[in-house]
């Protein structure tokens, strides 16, 4: 199991780094969507079976529809799509900085006594309970932050406002 | 129900109901009357503070935990908690929320029910930050806070606009990531984000001497509330985000979210990590290093917001350094100072409203000799760099009284040498600052400039006389909360 969750982490790690390097709008929401499943995954076989649902599910599936619907209705140009760099060279090496970080930083783990396999606790039982009495707080934050993605998407995306 | 339990739901549903108020009711009524539901919402706030505190001294609450809507209190994670330290900052908030409205009401001309909306969010945001006592949930608050103060500092989608609030959601980002990867560390050396549980299994894991893991959570930590703090080297965002965002947007920004995004976060992991001496000695450093190269900065400054940004970036420093002595004597400085600020900086920004309507500039170049012309914003402003200078018998000076007085106590002497001495720096950039805009000759384009009206002028007489008032009053307050055993 625990050479699935590397390989789902070597495949987070990369879909990551072309999501952000890639030169198309449409292909990093694709490259963000496999990162998203590849999370799932990893947060799946970590025991989290309900977080893994909800990031397949919203993140992977309801958040790339959006981009991908957004990207469609904003009429914009194919050229215009494509993000254009002025510092392509230095931008080049950002892959190989990134992999390298990771290297180092898996090589310091496995190298220090740090159990990084924490399993989750079963949680499927009381769901209901930690929802909406342990953990009340975050889901007022949450409805909260729905909210105000609301209201940006008026105050920054509405037609005609200066 | 207790009433503390009303009282305390009110802080977050209250502005939850102001936003469905605003978005239900016709368009042009909202618009007309959008200053009425934000001011009704912020006054209410801070008499819900003052009622909460004296319900809580009089049952002798030292802090008091509870859920919102009434359902059965549990003292597990996800329960809120009123505390005395977050009431001082739940009435700051409420108090500057209150200065922007009455700043709003005449400097946003377009986009009001908007401000409205992000007003009350922003208001959820940090009373959700000052309520909670779970770090998760603390994160959850503080990107809300953050998403919201993006937003209010692009409200008018202006090229300067755009490009202030950009700088601040990269930046802000960066911190939040910080933070969390930070909360993963904890979590997996604690098993739990819950105050308490942290609190009594951290000492026992910090002593170990190659705990890597918590001292990297620490780091991360640290770096993530100075980013949001706006302490050197941390602070480049600031300065351009105040200038940029309409001035009751910037009175918010240096009035209220540093204070709660950042300086709050510093007032609980200095709690949490209580025996940790690297917290200590890391906003030390942090502290010294922001209140001298704050001052500096402000000095070469000719935008009289960005000298009111470098300012604020400066007087975190003071706060800083109160929270790393680690005393009560130290952190009841750092409380006092938050207060002390909130209304000096507030006084400031609603001068920098009442110059940028009545002379249409901000560089103080272009000013000169605008004390008969404007005498009350003249007056306001002179006394609010008094206080920020540390001058009796103004907040101001109690506040850095207190600081300076706990860095002595704690050993600290050539720190709050230093501190003492940048008083002079922070009295050089404001008497700069005065001399240019309020005294000399006034420029023949500004001959027919006359006072602010309306609600900037209240808010400037109100700010004014509330860091007088407090100020000549704070022994007697000092005593009055001695004896209620709060400090």
């Amino acid at each position: 199991m625990e050479t699935i969750i590397y390989i789902s982490l070597a495949f987070l790690l990369s879909f990551c780094i072309m999501a952000v390097m890639s030169r198309s709008i449409l292909k990093s929401a694709i490259y963000l969507a496999a990162a998203s499943a590849a999370l799932g995954v990893v947060m799946f076989l970590l025991g989290a079976k309900w977080a893994s649902v909800f990031e397949v599910s919203v993140c992977s599936g309801l958040v790339t529809v959006i981009f991908i619907s957004a990207i469609s209705l904003s009429n914009m140009k194919i050229e215009d799509v494509h993000k254009l760099y002025d510092d392509k060279k230095r931008m080049a090496y950002l892959p190989y900085v990134l992999l390298f970080g990771g290297f180092t930083m898996i090589t310091f783990v496995l190298t220090k006594d740090i159990n990084l396999t924490v399993v989750a606790q079963s949680t499927m039982e009381d769901f209901q309970n930690i929802f909406w009495n342990t953990r009340m707080a975050d889901i007022l934050g949450q409805i909260t932050a729905i909210l105000i993605g609301g209201i940006a998407v008026i105050v920054l995306l509405k037609e005609g406002a200066k | 129900m207790h009433y503390l339990d009303y009282i305390a739901d009110t802080f977050i549903l209250v502005p939850l109901a102001a936003i469905i108020l605003n978005n239900i009711c016709p368009k042009k009524f909202a618009e007309a009357n959008f200053h009425l539901l934000s001011g009704v919402v912020t006054v209410f706030q801070m008499l819900a503070v003052v009622a909460a505190f004296f319900l809580m001294s009089e049952n002798h609450f030292s802090a008091y935990p509870f859920s919102v809507l009434g359902k059965a209190i549990s003292p597990q994670v996800g329960v809120f908690n009123l505390t005395s330290v977050s009431l001082v900052f739940l009435f700051c908030a409420g108090l500057v929320s209150f200065i922007s409205v009455l700043i709003a009401k005449r400097t946003i001309d377009a986009n009001k029910i908007s401000y409205v909306n992000l007003l009350m969010t922003l208001l959820i945001g940090m009373n959700g930050m000052l309520l909670v006592n779970d770090l998760f949930s603390l994160y959850v608050f503080l990107d809300v806070v953050g998403i919201s103060s993006f937003v209010m500092i692009a409200l008018f989608r202006s090229r300067t606009d755009l490009e202030g609030s950009i700088k601040y959601l990269v930046i802000s980002a960066l911190a939040t990531i910080f933070i969390l990867t930070a909360l993963s560390f904890i979590f997996m050396q604690t098993g739990s984000l819950s105050y308490d549980v942290i609190n009594s299994n951290l000492l026992k894991i910090a002593v170990h001497p190659l705990n890597v893991m918590l001292y990297f959570a620490l780091i991360l930590l640290i770096a993530g509330f100075a980013i949001k703090t706006g302490v050197v080297p941390f602070h480049s965002w600031l300065p351009d985000a105040h200038q940029s965002a309409d001035t009751s947007i910037s009175v918010l920004l240096s009035g209220i979210v540093i204070k709660v995004a950042g300086i709050y976060g510093f007032v609980v992991l200095t709690q949490l990590f209580a025996g940790v001496p690297a917290v200590q000695v890391s906003l030390a450093a942090l502290g010294i290093l922001t209140i001298v190269a704050g001052a500096l900065l402000a000095l070469r400054q000719d935008h009289f917001k960005r000298i009111v940004a470098y300012s604020s970036v400066s007087q975190m420093g003071y706060i800083l350094l109160g929270l790393s002595t680690g005393s009560m004597l130290g952190l009841v400085g750092a409380i006092a100072h938050v207060f002390s600020h909130a209304t000096f900086k507030s006084t400031l920004f609603a001068n920098a409203a009442a110059l940028h309507e009545q002379t249409g500039t901000l560089d103080i170049n272009e000013m000169g000799g605008l004390q008969n012309r404007m005498p009350v914003t003249a007056l306001s402003s002179i006394i609010a760099f008094l206080s920020t200078a540390g001058i009796p018998p103004f907040m101001g000076f109690w506040s850095k009284f207190l600081i300076i007085t706990a860095l002595w106590n704690t050993g600290h002497k050539i720190l709050g040498g230093i501190a003492l001495c940048a008083s002079i720096l922070t009295a050089a950039y404001f008497l700069r600052l005065q001399k240019k805009v309020f005294f000399g000759k006034t420029p023949a384009k500004l001959s027919s400039v006359s006072e602010i009206t309306g609600s900037i002028k209240f808010a400037e007489i109100l700010l004014t006389a509330i860091t007088s008032i407090v100020g000549v009053l704070f022994p007697l307050i000092l005593l009055y909360l001695q004896s209620l055993n709060l400090v």
